[in-house]
Order: C-alpha cells, then structure tokens, then sequence
C-alpha cells in the first residue's frame, strides 16, 4: 500500500487570497499622482459593478476592463475606446431605462459614470505611459 | 434479429431527429432569419476591411457602406410589425457608426487586429440584444 500524503489541513481552510486583476497591475503602474483619485473611483466601481448580480453590469464592467488593457497594450487608441464606449453607453442607456426609478441613478452611476471616468481620466494616462 | 432490431431504431431515431431539425428551420420567424443575415452582413463587413495593414479602397468601402445601408433600409421597410422597426433602425445607426469609425481608421492605416475584434464583439452583442428583445 503506498504511503499516504501528508495534507496540509491549515492551508486547505485558509482563504484564497483575493487574484489581483490583469488591470489592476496595469492601473499600478500608474504613477501620475493626479488620476490617484479617478484610479480609486474606477477600480472601485468596477468591484461595485462585477460583484452585482445583474449580468448587465458585470459584462458591462469586463468589457471595459477588457479594453483599457488593450489600450495598455497599445492595441486601441483614444479615438477607438471612445467609439466603443459610446456603443456600451448606448446599451447602458437602455438598460438604465429599463430599471425601476430608484434604480437608475446607481445604474447610471455603475455603467455610464463609469465609462466615462474610464474614457476622460485613465485611457489619457495609460496612453502617455504607453508612449 | 437484434442487430435488425437496432438499424430499424436508428433509421427511426433518424427520421425523427431529421424532421424535428426541419421543422426548427422551418418555424424560424421570418425577421430572426433577416436579422441573422444582416449579422453576417455586418461581420463580413468588418472582416473585409477590418484588416491591418491592408490598402484602403474607397470606392470598395463605399459600395460596400451603400449596399449595408440598403440591406439595412429594406429590412425596415419589409418588417411587417412597427414595433420592431425600432430595433432595425438602431442595428442600422450602430452600422452607419461604425463605417464611420472603420473608414476613419482603415484610410489612415491605423487598424489592429483588436480593432477588429472588439468591433465584432460589439456586432454579435447588439444582434443578440436586438434577437432577445424580439422575444419579449
């Protein structure tokens, strides 16, 4: 009979340390002290948005995600997220709409706030430290 | 006789399965099957010109935008519940946008591969928004 494995029992209870995103090392590298502040919104209300349970904000959320790395990479520019977030706020408005009334400033603020803070404040700076 | 047995119960299973999956063709609602075309339409679209590094042909481009334009006017016109014409038309402004967009980018050589990608993504997200709504 073989031996058997010794199993750490500590580190199966343990909690999994929370994966930081592919964004989130990209947003580290940041350093411009002056979108400190619109990096926190955004990385704030992306969690708000991934970890809602409506599908709409969480596709809504990684679709952006998806795309400032893209941007980080070089692989968008300015003109193109700014045509890509126009469409996603198109989506977002009709989604917005169909919220109930004391939904909809939380939805706008978790889709269309979003996308701007994300269009006006970070994709300038990731593009200049792409440069 | 066991093996008899099993080939008259396939043929069977067969015949049952080939009607079902014409049935399904069959019963498709005559707007799903324009939207589904006005999709394929749109990602050749992006696949045609949507290429890095390719020439920009202008009069391609254009006759190309000309004949979405028609496709997409048609299927307004030929949609038989007002209701919907609605949906056509955004499907036909996301398009107008996004020739734009491409002819922007593809006449300046400045086209990635993400580009293309992420402009698809948007394509297949809109129809499938467009086809949920419908069946509402």
């Amino acid at each position: 009979m073989p031996p058997r494995k010794k199993q750490n029992k500590r580190a199966k209870v343990r909690p999994k340390k929370k994966k930081s995103s592919e964004l989130d090392s990209v947003l580290d590298q940041v350093s411009d002290s002056t979108v400190a502040d619109a990096k926190e919104e955004l990385q704030t209300l992306l969690a708000d948005a991934k970890g809602n349970s409506a599908t709409f904000y969480q596709q809504n959320a990684q679709k952006l995600e998806e795309r400032l790395i893209l941007v980080s990479k070089g692989e968008l520019d300015q003109d193109d997220f700014n045509f890509f977030v126009e469409n996603q706020k198109r989506a977002a408005q009709i989604f917005i709409d169909s919220q109930p009334p004391q939904e909809q400033e939380r939805a706008e603020k978790l889709t269309i706030h979003l996308l701007e803070v994300a269009a006006t404040k970070i994709v300038p700076v990731l593009i200049a430290a792409a440069l | 006789m066991n093996s008899k047995h099993t080939i008259v119960r396939n043929t069977f299973f067969y015949a049952v399965a080939l009607a079902l999956a014409s049935c399904a063709t069959v019963s498709k609602p005559g707007s799903d099957v324009t939207l589904e075309n006005l999709r394929a339409f749109e990602i050749s679209f992006v696949d045609q010109f949507a290429v890095p590094g390719k020439r920009f042909d202008a009069a391609a481009f254009d006759a190309k935008v000309a004949q979405g334009n028609a496709i997409f006017q048609d299927a307004i016109n030929n949609e038989k519940f007002s209701a919907r014409k609605p949906v056509l038309r955004d499907l036909a402004g996301q398009f107008k946008a996004e020739a734009a967009h491409l002819r922007k980018k593809a006449s300046t050589g400045k086209v990635t591969k993400a580009l293309a990608t992420e402009m698809k993504r948007d394509i297949n997200d809109n129809f499938d928004n467009a086809t949920a709504k419908k069946a509402e």
